[in-house]
């Protein structure tokens, strides 16, 4: 995605390549669109980032754009205010979760939002799955409570079985990460770095449909 | 004249900002005295305005505060209190307190209430600022300058009507409201400031009418809202229900008489029970003592834990919003590190108990918990009136906010939780061919379905060029500002232009009336306020004389005819002699006058100006002729 912004100040002309403040009279400027929320936080676009960090860079850019600082500012200044601190409060809430983060790196790279996939090793336990779900509204449904207690015990094991598959995912995540993030810092050809984007929107769509099913047994139960 | 009106500024400010807190049961009002924040007393050394006000009809004047509670015995029908529970909402929602209340309401209030006091009706946003009026009264006496920008605390589970009609009342009263705060964090704040805390804290705050829960991370002078939930119909009031509803059954078997139908022994009651309440706090038994206006009397013994058995359901009810907060900071009870109770119904053993057990900790009772919020107030007001830069306070929406899609579905823009300001936007697009217009009902809450969420407005994008279905593209933004309040603003994509919006709230008071109320409320308004209509419109016809005088001196002769000039004068005459008076709507009928017959001059001065400037000059010796 092309970051976009104003290269000169809309105040004294001076030239601002995309700050915040203009360097020159020091006010703050109005956000362009398409601005992306790694540029934003002046971020390379890892996807290893320290959550002391992120927090650190949040509260000082907090203070800076706030608008409770900006009350007897221009109107313009105001609006940039409100508009940049509600970017950066975007920009925080998707980057310190690595799962939103992750996403968020594949739709800048043009990734359509990942479809839920059910990883291949998987599909054995999920067609078990919705015979167990079967099994407990019909138990429901007779009114039989060991039948119920029966068919509560193969969901609560599917579910463990579930949860093991995710913190699995969690691993081949963070492996990823650190691969994207050496590419990005050797600054490898494009096609190198589109096979582990490729690789981690198949992850995505795993984790996801992985979590709708942990949601749908916990419905059930 | 346009080039008049260029070269006005706003008229110079008293630098004061003042914190109120604007409660169920009380109000008061702070400031920042160097790095204290400091309450505002009364004359009679009375921090605290009970939040009453009574509309005496005789003598067409209104009594605020403890003269007002006077007559809660003897005028019930007049005297309004507990206004905070009915800001925000229509008939239908306050069904159950009109039962519970003496008060009327007249027709016509499906999107406001309109109490009828007497041969009167008042909106909750009017009563309101009636109190908030005392109190900027009491502060512009305090300073001896007219106070006129304040910070305003809310609940923090108030929605955007119930916040919009509190920035409402702060209007009406003359107030510039720079900011609506959330209680328990302004409670915080006022906690946090001069012990340095760091850590996880969560302010538990149970008012007369109304209860919040905020969880906060507070770091290097940064109050981070993690997780905030409530209940804005839960508080000090409904323990007061419990307590009537027990008293007037017991009185029942006792004499085989209720006795509520007549409203001063109901009020009677209410104001036994309150005391009742309040000695219950510290002793384990106290007497009910009512005397009624015939004459008879009521005793009733109470012990605590009567009393605790009849409000434990209550007490309970605070308790599943603090499990919800918790879970939504992804927090466990043993993680929090501070509990600071706030409200003067936290003063209840019971619910320091049950705090106590869920947080598994003693909580915070130092502060007094009717004043924290007005400090916290304060400390807010000094950092925008420019002051201190040490603290921010992060804060968070409290609900959900969606749009209404097919089949009666919310879909969700803004979670809840979400840190403020914050923005969504969503494209919208026609459905028939030469659609001109889009409706988009904006919802706050957190269930699936429009019939179980609170509908906040409905906007209607107008005037799109007629096009086949599909094809407009209109982005529209939803912005949360700082004080959870919703703006939206619309941009057709094709064009880039912005897209003309129509708002329709579903609840409050729209531009309109608001303005009439101000009109309106001149009949009661304290004598500062007349005065500084007054003072405002002779200020402006002062700017627009100077002007026009310096016009007719320099550049009438060369533009216009000697008519146009004698009438300039006429109407400048005019507006001289209206100045000396004390109508500031005739003063500002002849400002219009001079205005309009002036119109013609600033265009020909404008024009000449812009010549003159294509004729190589400076721009800013235009602007500088043009003054």
């Amino acid at each position: 995605m092309l970051t976009t912004y104003n290269s000169t100040c809309i105040y004294c002309g001076a030239e601002t390549t995309g700050a915040h403040f203009c360097p020159e009279c020091k006010r703050i400027q109005p956000l362009a669109s398409g601005t992306d929320y790694f540029a934003f936080l002046g971020l390379t676009k890892r996807l290893q980032i320290g959550e002391a960090a992120l927090e650190k860079q949040f509260y000082a850019l907090s203070r800076q754009f706030h608008p409770d600082y900006f009350m007897n500012a221009s109107d313009e200044e105001r609006q940039a205010s409100l508009d940049r601190s509600a970017m950066l409060n975007a920009a925080y809430r998707t980057l310190r979760d690595p799962v939103q983060r992750a996403k968020y790196l594949l739709t800048l790279e043009g990734y359509k939002e990942a479809e839920k996939k059910a990883p291949p090793d998987l599909l054995e336990e999920v067609f078990e799955l919705n015979m167990q779900i079967e099994e407990l509204n019909a138990a429901k449904k007779m009114g039989d409570a060991d039948e119920i207690a029966e068919a509560r015990t193969s969901l609560d094991e599917t579910l463990t079985n579930l949860n093991d598959k995710l913190t699995e995912l969690d691993g081949k995540q963070a492996m990823l990460f650190s691969e994207w993030d050496a590419a990005i810092d050797a600054d490898t050809l494009e096609e190198k770095q589109k096979t582990i984007l490729d690789r981690l929107s198949e992850l995505m769509s795993h984790r996801s449909y992985i979590r709708s099913l942990v949601r749908e047994i916990k419905e059930e139960i | 004249m346009p080039m008049i009106e260029l070269s006005l500024t706003g008229r110079p400010k008293s630098g004061r900002v003042v914190g109120i807190d604007l409660g169920t049961t009380n109000s008061l009002v702070a400031y920042m005295d160097g790095d204290t924040p400091k309450v505002i007393s009364s004359d009679a050394d009375k921090p605290l305005v009970p939040s009453i006000v009574y509309y005496d009809e005789a003598e067409r004047r209104l009594l605020i505060g403890e003269e007002a509670r006077e007559k809660l015995i003897t005028e019930p029908r007049k005297a309004i209190y507990s206004v905070k529970r009915f800001m925000g909402k229509g008939a239908n929602d306050v069904q159950e307190d009109l039962r519970l209340v003496p008060f009327q309401i007249a027709a016509g209030s499906e999107q406001v209430i309109r109490f009828q006091m007497g041969d009167k009706q008042f909106t909750p946003p009017e009563i309101s600022a009636f109190i908030l009026r005392d109190l900027k009264e009491r502060a512009s006496k305090f300073f001896g300058e007219e106070v006129t920008r304040a910070v305003i605390t809310v609940p923090a589970y108030f929605n955007d009507a119930q916040r919009q009609a509190t920035k409402d009342a702060g209007h009406l009263a003359g107030l510039e409201v720079l900011r609506i705060v959330n209680e328990p964090t302004a409670a915080s704040l006022a906690y946090g400031i001069d012990k340095r805390k760091e850590g996880i804290v969560a302010v538990y705050d149970l008012g007369g009418g109304t209860f919040d829960i905020s969880i906060l991370k507070l770091k290097d002078g940064i109050f981070e809202v993690l997780a905030t939930n409530g209940d804005t119909h839960l508080g000090g009031d409904d323990i007061d229900n419990r307590l009537i509803a027990f008293v007037l059954d017991e009185i029942e078997k006792q004499t085989g008489k209720r006795v509520e139908q007549d409203l001063s022994n109901f009020q009677a009651v209410r104001k036994a029970v309150i005391a009742a309440k309040h000695a219950l706090s510290e002793s384990e038994t106290t007497t009910i003592a009512i005397r009624f206006q015939n004459g008879t009397d009521f005793r009733q013994e109470l012990t605590r834990t009567a009393f605790e058995l009849l409000i434990a359901d209550t007490v309970e009810r605070t308790m599943q919003p603090c499990k919800q907060a918790l879970k939504d900071a992804d927090l466990s009870a043993d993680e929090i590190d501070e509990v600071v109770m706030v409200g003067g119904s936290t003063r209840i053993p019971l619910v320091r108990n049950r705090v106590k057990e869920l947080f598994k900790r003693e909580p915070h009772t130092e502060l007094n918990p009717d004043e924290v919020v007005a400090l916290g107030a304060a400390i807010q007001a000094d950092i925008l009136a420019g002051g201190s830069r040490d603290l921010l306070l992060l804060d968070v929406t409290p609900l959900s906010l969606g749009i209404e899609t097919m089949g009666g579905v919310v879909t969700k823009l803004i979670h809840r939780n979400t840190t403020i300001p914050t923005s969504a936007a969503e494209q919208f697009t026609t459905w028939v061919d030469n659609q001109t217009g889009i409706d988009i009902h904006v919802l706050q809450g957190e269930r699936e379905m429009v019939d179980d969420c609170r509908s906040l407005a409905r906007f209607s994008l107008k005037g799109i060029a007629p096009q086949p279905a599909g094809l407009p593209r209109i982005e529209v933004r939803f912005m949360i500002d700082a004080n959870g309040i919703l703006t939206v603003s619309a941009k057709d994509l094709r064009t880039g232009q912005q897209q003309s919006i129509e708002v329709k709230p579903s609840y409050g008071l729209n531009d309109e009336q608001i303005e009439k109320m101000l009109m309106d409320s001149y009949e009661f308004a304290e004598e500062d306020i007349r005065k500084r209509q007054v003072i405002e419109a002779r200020n402006e016809a002062e700017t627009m004389l100077r002007a026009s005088e310096k016009a007719l001196a320099e550049r009438a002769k060369e533009l216009i005819d000697a008519d146009e000039q004698a009438a300039i004068q006429t109407a400048v005459d005019e507006l001289k002699a209206a100045m000396s008076g004390e109508d500031h709507q005739l003063i500002r009928d002849r400002l219009k006058h001079l205005d309009e017959v002036s119109h013609h001059l600033a265009e020909l001065m404008m024009n000449s100006a812009v010549s003159s400037a294509l004729k190589n000059r400076d721009v800013a010796e235009v602007a500088e002729q043009g003054k």
